[in-house]
């Protein structure tokens, strides 16, 4: 009987453990994957652990680089101070190597006595070592062993490179201006730089003159020369422009701009990608008897490429009196280069006295007095 | 002239009745009346005036009301202290006055030389320690003639034509 009731409720128990098998395997499993999914849905949903890092802001960014570079370069702009003819000036310039040789703004130290330059809250003396109208810049030189910017490259530059400055505004402490490159400009109101200038959309005073023109890699790019628009941007020479003034002053103790002789003007169809067309081979010019013709449509002057007149600015501006310039011509259907020993412009310190331009011929290098600074 | 019997005076109103006063009459009554009250009043002796005025204005404030014993003693005070404090300013502001004339009166034992008689004010000379000198802080306000701040607003030169 016990044994009966006990196979019995064996019997009982197994078909209960089978039935609840049958009955909880599915919702075991149903349950189951539901865990599953809401477990990979939670993982899914829920926030990281670790609060993710917040981007820096681009403004917090472009401070923090102004900052930067004005600590770091700002040490090697300095304030020159001196007389001219019409009385005390005051301006900026930067050194360019540890020896004290500083490059500023022709109108700052190119025509100035009694040159001091204010470094490291100390006065030194400083003379004139080379000044040059043609580009606008001057080099000044202090006895003083000194810090220097780096040059860099004002080629790399395009419209919306960021750029900034530091100078010495009126009688304020040095003082970082931020901007971007506006435009490379080869005239501003009708009148022709002697080469291609950056224009800078860059905030400046009266007193930045011969300040530096800094990349985001405090790199020396251009020299502030002029401002427009009541200082609410600049005109910058670029730096390669200065490294050839600096150039001709270390290999030769002066600016050698150089001259071959030819007039250049718009010709009626481009050919061969060019509408610069040589009008005039001038006399007693390097030009002159080398074969090259009137007529003939100038492609390329040494390295750089001419494709209309306004090409030459350039050209003419980086040739050096002596060396030897390749020219080439487009004449009819043939390319043709000439070789021409380059010869010092008429108006460079340079030229023979005699060499000097008719009224007609000549190129107004002047100071534009009524221009200059109240 | 003979009193007027009450019979006459009758009459007289009667016929006054229909006397009209001309049209401004009204309108200037009360400045006449006024007029006339301050010719009469002008009439008597100034000093009659002024007892007369004294009088009305004392009855006004009746007096025995207002003079009592503490209201005397405020008075009283108040009229030592601005006395007090008229008698302690004069001195010292004479003093003060006499301090700065000394160096004037010391001027007067400088030298004849010192003096001009073509034109004693304006050429007399102080002597060197009356001449006022200005010390090297207080020019700091006079700043010199500020630098040129250089920045053209055109590059020192220029191109005129492609030529090279």
């Amino acid at each position: 009987m016990r044994q009966r009731s006990g196979s019995n409720l064996e019997l009982a128990l197994a078909d209960r453990r089978i039935s609840n098998r049958r009955v909880f395997s599915p919702a075991v499993l149903a349950t189951g994957l539901a865990l599953c999914a809401a477990f990979v849905r939670a993982d899914e949903a829920a926030p990281p652990t670790a609060p993710a890092q917040l981007p820096e802001s681009s403004t917090t960014s472009i401070s923090r680089e102004v900052k930067e570079i004005f600590e770091k370069s700002g040490k090697a702009v300095v304030k020159i101070r001196g007389t001219d003819e019409h009385g005390d000036l005051s301006g900026t310039g930067f050194f360019i190597d540890p020896t004290g040789m500083i490059y500023t703004a022709f109108s700052v130290g190119g025509d100035t006595d009694n040159l001091t330059v204010e470094f490291d809250g100390k006065t030194y003396p400083a003379r004139l070592m080379m000044a040059d109208l043609r580009s606008g810049i001057a080099i000044l030189k202090a006895d003083i062993a000194s810090p220097a910017l780096p040059i860099g490259k004002s080629e790399t530059m395009e419209v919306a490179t960021p750029v900034m400055a530091i100078g010495y505004p009126l009688d304020l402490p040095s003082t970082p201006s931020f901007g971007m490159v506006a435009g490379f400009d080869r005239k501003f109101l009708d009148r022709y730089f002697c080469t291609t200038h950056v224009r800078v959309n860059l905030p400046t005073q009266r007193g930045e003159a011969g300040a530096p023109l800094l990349n985001f890699k405090g790199e020396v790019v251009g020299i502030l020369v002029a401002q427009i628009e009541n200082g609410s941007a600049c005109y910058a020479l670029p730096i390669d422009a200065a490294e050839k003034i600096r150039n001709d002053f270390i290999r030769f103790g002066e600016a050698r701009h150089g001259w071959i002789g030819i007039n250049v003007a718009q010709a009626p169809k481009p050919i061969d990608g060019s509408t610069a067309e040589m009008t005039e081979i001038m006399k007693d010019t390097p030009a002159y008897g080398s074969g090259i013709k009137p007529g003939d449509i100038l492609l390329q002057v040494g390295k750089t490429q001419v494709h209309q007149p306004e090409d030459v600015i350039d050209a003419s501006f980086f040739l050096t009196a002596g060396d030897d310039v390749p020219i080439t011509v487009m004449r009819g259907n043939e390319k043709m280069v000439f070789e021409v020993k380059a010869d010092c412009h008429p108006l460079s310190p340079c030229a023979p006295k005699a060499a000097t331009l008719t009224p007609a011929q000549g190129i107004p290098l002047q100071i534009d007095a009524t221009r200059r600074t109240p | 002239m003979d009193p007027l019997s009450e019979e006459q005076i009758g009459k007289l109103l009667r016929l006054k009745k229909y006397e009209q006063p001309p049209p401004a009459y009204f309108e200037n009554f009360l400045h006449e009346f006024h007029r006339r009250q301050r010719d009469e009043l002008l009439k008597e002796p100034v000093w009659r005036i002024a007892l007369q005025r004294t009088q009305d204005f004392l009855f006004r404030l009746n007096i025995p009301g207002v003079a009592s014993y503490p209201a005397l003693a405020t008075a009283l005070v108040i009229c030592a202290a601005v006395i007090s404090l008229k008698v302690y300013q004069t001195p010292e502001t004479v003093n003060v006055a006499a301090q700065n004339r000394s160096p004037v009166v010391a001027t007067t034992t400088l030298p004849d030389s010192n003096w001009s008689l073509s034109n004693p004010v304006t050429t007399r000379d102080l002597g060197p320690s009356l001449v006022r000198t200005v010390k090297d802080s207080s020019k700091t306000h006079r700043v010199a003639a500020p630098p040129r701040y250089v920045l053209d607003s055109t590059p020192v030169s220029y191109e005129a034509a492609f030529r090279f």
